[in-house]
């Protein structure tokens, strides 16, 4: 039997297969390598990075509920200048595609970002958060707003040709809406989902379990509301969409492929399973073998609506 | 850039189960040789279950290393039931294999000071078995100051007194309930040794309100020390930066990877 061939083109982006790390679980790619085998990788997504280093929010920052972690980091890292220097380099040893996520609190700042990259040769392409819960300005304020967003995406399409990704926000009414904003303003990949506005109290002390009280809500407990946006944006708009929410086994990558996304990023997994990655890519690789598939293609969007209404 | 030292993510098995009154519990752990060099203070995270709920992997000091059969190494864990993670593991069955990623963090320092206090709030005793028994190694004194809201929370008292008297030292306890010791904090009968300048180093582990007095106390009698921190955490390893401990430079250090020991006057309490 020819080994099955997992690698997928998306948006400009070649990637060895289908499995990334998602931003904000995987640190910067490298510091990880003992504990994960980076070569399996289809592509790291660094951390969310700004033009200076952000300090974060105090603690605590992180919650379990249910089949779920809460968060609210706000957005802690090293910033751009640190990332260039320290790990760039280190990171080209690796067939995985680094996908630098980038967040500002102005226009200008993602601007700047994506131009300071744009001529970095193991960058492959840029991921516009636009979405992060945890933070008081930028992200979400362009994130939510359909002719906002529209603009931000076009400022950063003219400073660079990179495959530019805008990470999409669940907690709007219209996440095709966005999604349509970004492809108007010229982006190439869309990546679904950022996390869940939530909560959690203690009924024991009264209080809430994180310092900022609200947070984002990643892992199983959000897949269902992940894969729905991904079949409505995939559906709706001419982009590649990256599934992003609550993948745990090969069914759920699986299951992201049928509602229309290309590849998936892993996240919330990591926690608890640091080379989760190499287990999805060998799963993956034994699933299409043994459905008699030579490659991950004709999964996407192949979901099977016969009978069915939309409801 | 933050590497880690060595660290390994393995499968370990349960060798014994050890449940004790009131909810606390040691567990006795087979796993690979990395072990045998934990510093007192590192920690593991284990993975109970393989369920939605817990999720996460769970924190716990390594309580303790041995030698078993042959190369054999073990690990002892102390805990309580808490909450749903902490209760699948306290009734786990010798013969149980569990994912353990460790040894993680950074441990208590060893620097050669005459006399030190070792300070425990309940199951905060936990890490501070394997830094009696290195201290014991390097033939150091040190009391043990155990504190607890009764006795029962006093996990292996017995144990940690043959340690300490064969240091040369003493064990000190106190309750709140009056049911061993002092009636009282365990900060009460520190503090009348401290200011005494018994101690050259004091090394705590417990609740937060215990070790933000540690390190008020000490700061006020000018001796230096460590802590061991608990905060929430979401990986131990360092990706999900989750576990920020406040430093007196208004920036954060992260308890798994820069910690879970700092020193009394790097935290901001």
């Amino acid at each position: 039997m020819t080994p099955v061939d997992l690698s997928v083109e998306l948006g400009g982006l070649l990637l060895p297969n289908p499995i990334l790390t998602a931003s904000g679980t995987f640190g910067y790619g490298l510091e990880f390598g003992h504990l994960a085998d980076l070569e399996a990788l289809g592509g790291i997504v660094t951390k969310g990075l700004s033009l200076e280093p952000r300090l974060g929010n105090p603690g605590p920052r992180i919650c379990e509920t249910r089949g779920g972690v809460l968060n609210s980091i706000g957005l802690q890292n090293i910033g751009i200048e640190a990332f260039l220097s320290d790990y760039v380099a280190g990171l080209r040893q690796y067939p995985a595609q680094v996908i630098v996520n980038l967040f500002g609190e102005t226009a200008e700042e993602y601007r700047k970002l994506s131009t300071r990259v744009r001529d970095v040769p193991e960058i492959a392409a840029v991921e516009l958060n636009v979405s992060c819960p945890n933070v008081e300005r930028g992200g979400i304020e362009f994130g939510h707003d359909p002719k906002r967003l529209e603009d931000l995406v076009a400022s950063v399409r003219d400073s660079t040709d990179k495959p530019l990704i805008v990470k999409l926000s669940p907690n709007v009414t219209s996440p095709v809406a966005l999604a349509e904003a970004c492809q108007r303003g010229g982006a190439d990949i869309l990546s679904c989902i950022n996390t869940v506005m939530g909560m959690a109290i203690d009924h024991r002390s009264r209080k809430p379990l994180l310092h900022t009280v609200r947070g984002g809500l990643s892992g199983p407990a959000i897949k269902p509301i992940a894969l729905r946006i991904v079949f409505d944006v995939a559906r709706e708009v001419d982009l590649p969409v990256i599934g992003i929410g609550g993948v745990e086994a090969v069914e759920d990558v699986v299951e992201f492929l049928l509602a229309g996304a290309s590849a998936v990023q892993v996240g919330t997994l990591l926690f608890r399973e640091p080379n989760a990655p190499r287990r999805l890519v060998k799963e993956l690789g034994d699933y299409l073998a043994e459905a008699g598939l030579d490659g991950v293609a004709s999964l996407i969007g192949a979901i099977d609506l016969d009978g069915t209404t939309l409801g | 850039m933050l590497l880690c030292g060595r660290m390994e993510d393995i499968q370990g098995s349960v060798v014994a189960v050890h449940r004790r009154p009131h909810s606390y519990f040691r567990l006795r752990l087979h796993v690979t040789a990395t072990f045998a060099d934990a510093e007192p203070g590192q920690f593991v995270m284990v993975q109970v279950g393989h369920c939605l709920e817990p999720f996460l992997r769970r924190a716990f000091s390594i309580h303790d290393v041995s030698r078993g059969e042959g190369q054999d190494v073990h690990i002892d864990l102390l805990g309580k039931e808490i909450g749903r993670g902490t209760s699948l593991l306290g009734q786990s069955r010798a013969g149980d294999v569990l994912r353990i990623l460790g040894p993680l963090g950074h441990g208590f320092q060893m620097k050669e000071h005459s006399r030190v206090a070792l300070v425990a709030g309940g199951v905060g005793s936990a890490p501070l078995l394997l830094l009696a028994r290195r201290l014991l190694d390097r033939g150091r004194t040190f009391d043990f100051f155990y504190g607890g809201r009764s006795q029962s929370d006093l996990s292996r008292r017995e144990l940690f007194a043959r340690l300490t008297e064969e240091s040369g030292g003493e064990l000190i306890g106190t309750t709140e309930d009056g049911s061993f010791g002092e009636t009282g904090l365990i900060t009460v009968p520190l503090e009348r040794r401290l200011v005494r300048g018994t101690y050259d180093f004091v090394y705590g582990c417990g609740p937060m309100p215990l070790l933000a007095a540690l390190a008020n106390l000490c700061s006020r009698c000018g001796i230096d020390g460590e802590a061991a921190l608990e905060t929430p955490m979401g990986c131990g390893y360092g990706a999900c930066l989750g576990c920020a401990v406040p430093r007196l430079d208004g920036s954060f250090a992260l308890c798994c990877k820069q910690g879970p020991v700092f020193r009394f006057d790097e935290v901001r309490w």
